[in-house]
């Protein structure tokens, strides 16, 4: 039987039908990886990140890929806990103290007390930073967003999501065209 | 695919006839593969007369647990097992796997209806069966079929026999979200109430009246397991035109009749079955089967009330990502009113929650559909049938809109369950040597990329049974025309679920 005949229902209709699916969908994707706005050049940020119950001020971080990032934390109630997604660092935050106490988590036990976080934000994306010493009912949804441009993600997905709207839209009309 | 191949390939294939006899398609889309024949043990286990006791038995036991842990355990829940294994670990598991790919095989091991079954049949294993044509009805308790029940065992309200109890249970439940979820004393009262009416409820109305109409987790269950790659199905429909017994539905010596009120030989959707296994060992004939099947198998939502739980569910999961795995720290201060007293903003919290889920989110959708309906011409489809079908597509975007929501959870929160099952009611045991463990979040800056695939899955199973209902409701020609708007409806929620975890 004709694979067109039996409206795309055989080995040949399907596998075609997929790879127009697939190819919609990851032209779509491409299209907003390739459209993200780059990053500009870097530079040197300093933030005083605020924690308090259950927030921080920022609740969203905006950065470059390349920023040298400086960050001085101030908790308003309790001790808090700064753990960044992605960049290997949490801080531990007593209140109303200027210092905090810096560790890596992938090495355990090394705790260092500074005024200052400094890093190089060299993963773009978004990430997020959260609570890590237990702070009260809502800590563990207590969170802010670290976004580093070139956020690609966010048109990638938009790109996909539409893709399956657009990819199963021609699937259908070019199979109604065949018959 | 040629011949060839066809006859060399063990998959199945629509139309063909090379078919395993452990495979069988029910039409010419769909294939099933008859687990019972594939494996038999597990058919001689779900035959087992104490398959459920063995089941329910230690959840009751654990259950108990949670609760002592819950009442005398450290208030700080991420410290307690009561909330770290239900609501981090159960309910990942729940949503992520026991519905899509078990159905509501949760139903035939939770704890809840443990005491009232218990004295509906006065038995946890046996069966108390009458032979209708020597022994008269008479006697203690009521005789309902072919088994004999105790307790009042009164008709469930006709006019009640849907789920709009459960949709409203389960929003007003999931308002006090923050409360319950961090609070284990909270947890306790929330549990203890629904094993307590569950229990009430069983000595009042027959059978399995509570889980059917009022258990505000069946709801969703029931909408989403429509989903599942698992069913409970006859395996020939004549046979059980021409069995005389009935016995799945009217029970007999070696099986309660079902306890769901289903008619497992007619049963053609996985909502109202709780998966306990009694028809299988009713049938005399041996037609009852447990099979796996294509994911979105069963894509018909009977009426308003399901297609409400799918609005509500597809809600209450973009308002959780919003409060819980957002940067807002006001909004969650607005659920959290126990704590921040800040009532204002609690009543909106709600109003916005109700009438999102309530109005707003299902005006929406009648728009896109009527749009549809109208894009489409003339058509003899009613409002309300297009209305339902076209709510389908609810059902698999919202339950993967649910597991993005929480995966990240599971993820970030795993590490908590290696503490608690140390240390279960957080005072000071070290019970395996994990509970000094630091908190180590899983993976935690790929949460975005794995929400957003689960959203494309949803995104894809969602148009694709969309299209097809849309085809069964105005034919081939007018189905494009009448989903387009829908269609676009459910791409845009997507993007903004994209926007929420990815932008």
């Amino acid at each position: 039987m004709n694979p067109v005949e039996k409206g795309g229902r055989s080995g040949h209709g399907r596998l075609w039908n997929a790879a127009l699916f697939l190819a919609v969908v990851s032209g779509l994707g491409t299209l907003g990886f390739v459209l993200a706005p780059a990053a500009p050049a870097p530079k040197e940020r300093s933030i005083t990140v605020r924690a308090h119950r259950y927030g921080y001020d920022p609740k969203i971080i905006r950065v470059n890929r390349g920023d040298r990032v400086r960050l001085r934390f101030v908790s308003e109630d309790v001790t808090h806990g700064f753990y960044l997604e992605g960049y290997d660092l949490d801080v531990s935050i007593p209140p109303m103290h200027p210092s905090v106490e810096w560790r890596k988590p992938s090495q355990p036990g090394k705790l260092k007390v500074i005024d200052e976080v400094a890093f190089t934000a060299d993963r773009e994306g978004k990430f997020r930073y959260r609570c890590s010493m237990t702070c009260g009912f809502l800590h563990p949804f207590m969170l802010g967003e670290f976004i580093v441009s070139p956020n690609r993600l966010l048109p990638v997905s938009l790109g996909l999501t539409w893709g399956v709207l657009v990819g199963g839209f021609l699937v259908v009309v070019l199979k109604g065209t065949h018959k | 695919m040629s011949t060839r191949s066809r006859q060399a390939s063990p998959e199945i294939v629509p139309g063909s006839h090379q078919i395993p006899d452990t495979l069988q398609t029910v039409d010419a889309k769909e294939w099933r593969l008859d687990l019972f024949r594939c494996a038999p043990p597990l058919k001689r286990i779900a035959r087992l007369r104490w398959f459920q006791f063995a089941a329910v038995f230690p959840n009751l036991l654990i259950f108990l647990l949670f609760i002592s842990a819950g009442i005398f355990g450290t208030p700080v829940g991420n410290r307690n097992i009561m909330i770290i294994f239900v609501w981090i670990l159960w309910w990942f598991l729940l949503i992520s796997a026991m519905v899509p790919f078990a159905s509501r095989i949760w139903c035939a091991m939770c704890p809840f209806p443990f005491f009232g079954e218990w004295f509906q049949r006065r038995a946890l294993v046996r069966v108390a069966a009458i032979d209708p044509k020597k022994e008269k009805k008479g006697g203690p308790g009521s005789v309902i079929g072919r088994n004999r029940y105790f307790g009042l065992n009164r008709r469930w309200p006709k006019a009640l026999s849907n789920i709009w109890i459960q949709n409203f249970l389960f929003l007003a439940l999931c308002t006090f979200s923050a409360l319950f979820l961090t609070r284990p004393i909270v947890s306790v009262v929330v549990l203890s109430s629904i094993f307590l009416t569950a229990t009430i409820f069983h000595l009042i109305y027959r059978q399995r009246a509570f889980c059917n109409y009022v258990c505000p987790v069946s709801g969703f269950l029931s909408l989403y397991s429509m989903a599942s790659m698992l069913e409970v199905r006859s395996r020939d429909r004549e046979v059980c035109d021409e069995c005389k017994e009935k016995a799945c539905l009217a029970g007999s010596e070696r099986a309660w009749g079902c306890p769901w009120f289903m008619y497992p030989s007619k049963m053609e959707r996985n909502n109202y079955c709780g998966l306990c296994m009694e028809c299988v060992k009713a049938c005399a004939h041996d037609n009852m089967t447990v099979n796996l099947r294509p994911f979105c198998s069963d894509t018909r939502l009977k009426g308003y009330d399901e297609a409400w739980k799918a609005f509500i569910m597809l809600s209450l999961a973009t308002t959780y990502s919003i409060i819980y795995l957002g940067p807002w720290g006001f909004l969650k201060d607005w659920a959290n009113i126990a704590e921040s007293g800040k009532w204002g903003g609690f009543l909106a919290y709600t109003a916005v929650l109700w009438a999102s889920a309530l109005l707003l989110v299902p005006g929406i959708y009648y728009g896109a559909v009527w749009i549809g309906k109208r894009l489409a011409g003339d058509c003899e489809v009613s409002f309300k049938d297009a209305f339902l079908g076209l709510a389908y597509p609810l059902v698999p975007l919202g339950l993967l809109a649910w597991i993005a929501f929480s995966f990240p959870l599971m993820l970030v929160n795993g590490s908590y369950i290696l503490m608690t099952l140390s240390d279960p009611f957080g005072w000071g045991w070290d019970l395996l040597g994990t509970s000094h463990i630091a908190w180590t979040p899983v993976v935690p800056h790929w949460t975005p990329y794995i929400q957003v695939l689960f959203l494309l899955v949803g995104l894809y199973y969602a148009l694709t049974t969309g299209y097809a209902q849309a085809r069964k409701l105005f034919g081939s020609e007018a189905a494009v025309k009448a989903f387009t708007p829908v269609a676009i409806l459910l791409t845009a929620c997507v993007s903004c679920f994209a926007w929420l975890y990815g932008g």
